[in-house]
């Protein structure tokens, strides 16, 4: 089953952990967002296959809801 | 009382005016930073303006209620679902024992408030019941809420139903630009004429690093006069440092080239010059203003001001209910 992880909270993407084609299980860490000093984790829903990354490191100015990860 | 499930990102309680009158001990007000939500959101659900509420910051928390109660939400949206159904915003909303409230991430804004009738029964410290977590003190003991911790509430007697009209409400804005206040001094005599010009007409951009302490900026450079750069050496090397000085609330205290905005939280004295400050009537705005978010600043005099914080307290009461 495909799963889109979208961005929990504003701010900005401070490490992308995974690339197109990384196998993943569930719960690994996807991507590190930074927002008030803090770093906000967002998790790997199920085990599977990265099939498609839309954010990029560094990036500022994010807004929650967009999707950051697709996995198959 | 409820119990808290998820605790969101650093959701926290928080009272108006908030620990008032400690700032010469080192003790910042805390409270809410839009505190022009908050307030509707106590009128809403017939507390007095300033009870303490939650604050929550970009994602919100869920809460399992363990009585009726009344309650309401303000501020950012955070897409509230009671029981899994939508909950409206800026309305009084009826609570059964057993249901939980869920918030997820702010659409729209960055801070909502959550604030039932009568309130949270924290025990207050030096008058307020303000979380301030540097020093571990207020709310839910000291800190941000935790799950599984029961948060106890007062007495109350809310009427579901009400409703803010849209006219009282802070317009929230969505195309990433915010116009801010700003009151000159106490140091504007150590910028320069080009350092004031490029403050007010510059772009800055809110940075991710940026919480309840402080706001932090980034633009151009600033540009000084003599009084910074030709001073007595107990002043400290760089332009921006001056010897230790108290801070005002709101102050914009220049570290070196960056510009940081010391908010609720914030610090009562320091080592750098604040050549402006953001007076209360404009940190509503700096509450919903989110990460990558621009920031224009309006020189204004104190009276107009204070004259805008009075016309926003002028519409945290009964007169702006429908």
């Amino acid at each position: 089953m495909a799963h889109e992880v979208t961005l929990q909270t504003a701010g900005n993407m401070w490490k992308v952990l995974v690339k197109i084609g990384d196998t993943v299980k569930a719960g690994d860490t996807l991507f590190i967002m930074e927002v008030m000093k803090m770093e906000v984790p967002h998790e790997a829903p199920d085990d599977g296959v990265v099939k498609a990354v839309h954010v990029e490191e560094g990036a500022e100015g994010l807004d929650a809801g967009m999707i950051a990860v697709e996995i198959e | 009382m409820f119990e808290v499930i998820k605790p969101g990102l650093e959701t926290s309680v928080q009272d108006w005016p908030g620990r008032y009158g400690y700032w010469n001990q080192g003790f910042p007000p805390s409270g809410p930073m839009d505190s022009w939500s908050f307030r509707l959101g106590n009128v809403l659900v017939g507390n007095e303006p300033g009870t303490a509420g939650l604050e929550c910051q970009y994602i919100g928390p869920s809460l399992k209620f363990r009585r009726d109660t009344v309650i309401a939400l303000t501020g950012a949206n955070m897409q509230a679902k009671l029981e899994g159904e939508s909950c409206p915003m800026w309305e009084s909303i009826s609570i059964l024992s057993g249901q939980t409230l869920e918030l997820t991430f702010a659409s729209e804004g960055a801070r909502a408030y959550i604030t039932i009738a009568g309130g949270i029964a924290v025990e207050p410290l030096l008058g307020s019941r303000s979380t301030f977590h540097k020093a571990g003190v207020g709310g839910m003991g000291g800190s941000a809420l935790r799950a599984e911790q029961i948060v106890p509430v007062g007495d109350g007697k809310g009427e579901p139903g009400r409703r803010v009209r849209e006219a009282a409400r802070p317009l929230i804005r969505t195309d990433k630009r915010w116009e801010i206040e700003a009151v000159a001094g106490p140091n504007d005599d150590w910028i320069d004429t080009q350092g004031h010009e490029r403050f007010l007409s510059a772009d800055w951009k809110l940075s991710s690093k940026s919480d309840r302490t402080g706001f932090r900026l980034e633009g151009p450079d600033w540009s000084f006069t003599p009084k910074a750069t030709n001073k007595l050496p107990e002043h400290g090397e760089e332009p921006s440092n001056i010897i230790d000085q108290g801070y005002p609330l709101g102050a914009i205290n220049l570290a070196g080239q960056t510009p940081i905005i010391l908010v609720n939280d914030g610090p009562s004295m320091g080592g750098f010059i604040n050549p402006y400050t953001v007076p209360q009537c404009a940190f509503w705005k700096l509450g919903q203003a989110k990460p990558g978010e621009i920031l224009n600043f309006k020189l204004v005099t104190v009276a107009e001001a204070q004259k805008s914080a009075a016309e926003i307290g002028a519409l945290c009461d009964e007169s702006s209910i429908e």
